[in-house]
């Protein structure tokens, strides 16, 4: 069963630089504003972040060695560091 | 994409070493760990942790932070996942002196500020209960006035990790009230708790109830907290007060 | 060097003949879940299953139809670009080349589509001549709904993400288009054999 976005914190921190479990995302489809970590994460060749609401794509990320490829939907809104 | 100056260090991979193996329940250990230069973390924080066999294969798994930031070692609980990777080594195999990779804290949504006190109301299923655990171990070292409630879910009375802890919070604190659901065992015959799964009656008979707009935590395998969040939605308690983890399986 | 975690081995079978292994693969004997997605869940009444596209006339079965059609027994290694494989894993399903029996498409690649939006590209060429099917059972039993059922496209000879479950049709085009992990950074092709894990090898 999927988990959420808590279970990539790690990788997120990794990619953004600061925690964004507690940031919120403005689906594209739906509207919804919802805490990253509150997305429901699928786990198939790379992650899938998805809406918690309409189930729609807020987030691919492939794991390339060295590197993540990713690919965001919808508006995140990140703090940046103080 | 050039990396900002001082984040290396915070999430790098760093070295645990197991100083000691508490046993829980039948099936779940706590270990106890010496990370060199571990930053703090808050309540509700988990690690992702990476093994690697002698011959290079390698196995990550994330686990929530069983202690309170105030106690000087960091514990994690690992429950036993039947014909898992990772779990049987870790409670049935590792011993004090042996070490894995370590990466964290991570995880800002899930966690408790000790300075709030706004109510709260910890919902947990088996072992989703280790992060709210650290929750109510800093609840309780920092002195915490918060009207605090704990619903737990286990399978079976055994199954219930911290029991006696949780069994003398109870006895002790004001603030803190503790229900426990037991789903699968015929309970013990002077059982006070209730014993089936987590319905609406149960969470409203917990409370606090929507208009002490209290703070939310669900955590456990994924279909109990989608079931438990979404009952907690219908009773009323605004959806953004509502925190989840889900663990899966 | 990362330590050593001393005793860990993980749950891989470890007595594997090497020439069917993969470069960087470990063979389990648990079969994993991985999805982009929910399961969805289509009842048999509503599902279908259609040719279209660089092919001339559609066609399409119901699930009452595909059962009709010839079908065959097949085991095969699968290989996971999250480094699982599992060897001699057992199918039965329709070949592709009679789902395409008696067409003659003139697109030369496929993007394979299924409930849930999930999309994978190939070319035409690996999923005739004996190397694909649609698979409805898996160890003679129908396929379970999180491991794509009730049928799932079955291409063993390369990684298991093009093995598209819950398809529900195959589309025939004459320019590649990469679907769904392809456009993410995944290999075009995706050869095991040749590590074909990623867009850059």
């Amino acid at each position: 069963m999927h988990k959420d976005g808590n279970a990539i914190a790690g990788v997120l921190e990794e990619i953004f630089t600061v925690e964004v479990t507690a940031e919120t995302r403005t689906c594209q489809s739906c509207g919804q504003e919802n805490a990253i970590g509150a997305h429901r994460l699928f786990t198939g060749a790379g992650y899938v972040l998805r809406c918690p609401n309409c189930s729609d794509v807020a987030a691919t990320i492939a794991t390339v060695p060295g590197d993540y490829r990713v690919t965001l939907f919808g508006a995140w809104s990140v703090q940046p560091p103080q | 994409m050039e990396r900002l100056a001082g984040t290396e260090a915070r999430l790098s991979w760093r070295v645990a070493t197991i100083t000691e193996s508490k046993p829980e329940s039948p099936h779940a250990k706590t270990l106890v760990l010496d990370v060199p230069g571990w930053p703090g973390q808050r309540a509700g924080q988990h690690v992702d942790i990476r093994l690697t066999a002698e011959d290079g294969y390698q196995s990550e798994r994330s686990y929530s932070i069983a202690s309170a930031p105030e106690t000087p070692a960091l514990e994690l609980t690992i429950d036993r996942v039947e014909d898992g990777e990772v779990s049987p080594y870790l409670t049935e195999e590792a011993r004090p002196g042996d070490q894995f990779e370590l990466r964290g804290p991570v995880g800002g949504y899930f966690v408790w500020e000790a300075t709030s006190d706004q109510p709260l109301l910890l919902v947990a299923g088996g072992s989703g209960l280790v992060p709210l655990m650290a929750i109510l171990r800093q609840h309780e070292l920092v002195g915490s006035g918060a009207g605090t409630r704990l619903l737990l879910s286990a399978r079976t009375l055994e199954d219930v990790l911290y029991r006696q802890e949780l069994e003398a919070l109870r006895d002790r604190a004001e603030a803190v009230t503790v229900h426990l659901t037991l789903t699968r065992d015929t309970p013990p015959p002077e059982w006070s708790g209730w014993a089936r799964r987590v319905d609406r009656a149960m969470l409203e008979a917990v409370g606090p109830g929507p208009d002490a707009r209290p703070r939310v935590y669900v955590c456990g395998p994924t279909p109990f907290v989608e079931e438990a969040a979404g009952l907690l939605v219908e009773i009323g308690y605004d959806p953004r007060s509502v925190h989840t983890e889900r663990f899966g399986g | 060097m990362p330590p050593i975690s001393r005793g860990f081995r993980g749950r891989r079978q470890t007595e594997v003949d090497p020439s069917r292994l993969p470069p960087g693969q470990y063979v389990t004997k648990d079969f994993p879940v991985l999805s982009a997605g929910p399961t969805p869940h289509t009842p048999l009444d509503e599902w279908s299953l259609s040719i279209a596209g660089a092919v001339g006339e559609g066609r399409s079965w119901s699930w009452d139809e595909f059962m009709d059609l010839p079908n065959e027994v097949v085991t095969v290694d699968i290989h996971c670009v999250t480094k699982w494989s599992k060897f001699d894993t057992p199918w039965r399903g329709v070949p592709v080349d009679r789902l395409l029996e008696g067409t003659e498409p003139w697109g030369k690649y496929v993007v394979a589509w299924s409930d849930g939006g999930y999309t994978t590209n190939l070319p035409l060429a690996d999923v005739t001549d004996g190397k694909a099917w649609v698979a409805f059972e898996y160890g003679g039993e129908p396929l379970e709904p999180e491991h794509g059922g009730p049928a799932r496209l079955l291409v063993p000879h390369l990684y298991f993400w093009k093995s598209a479950k819950w398809v529900r049709g195959i589309n025939l085009a004459e320019q590649d288009e990469p679907g769904f992990w392809e456009s993410y950074g995944y290999h075009n092709y995706g050869d095991p054999f040749k590590e074909q894990r990623y867009w850059s090898d």
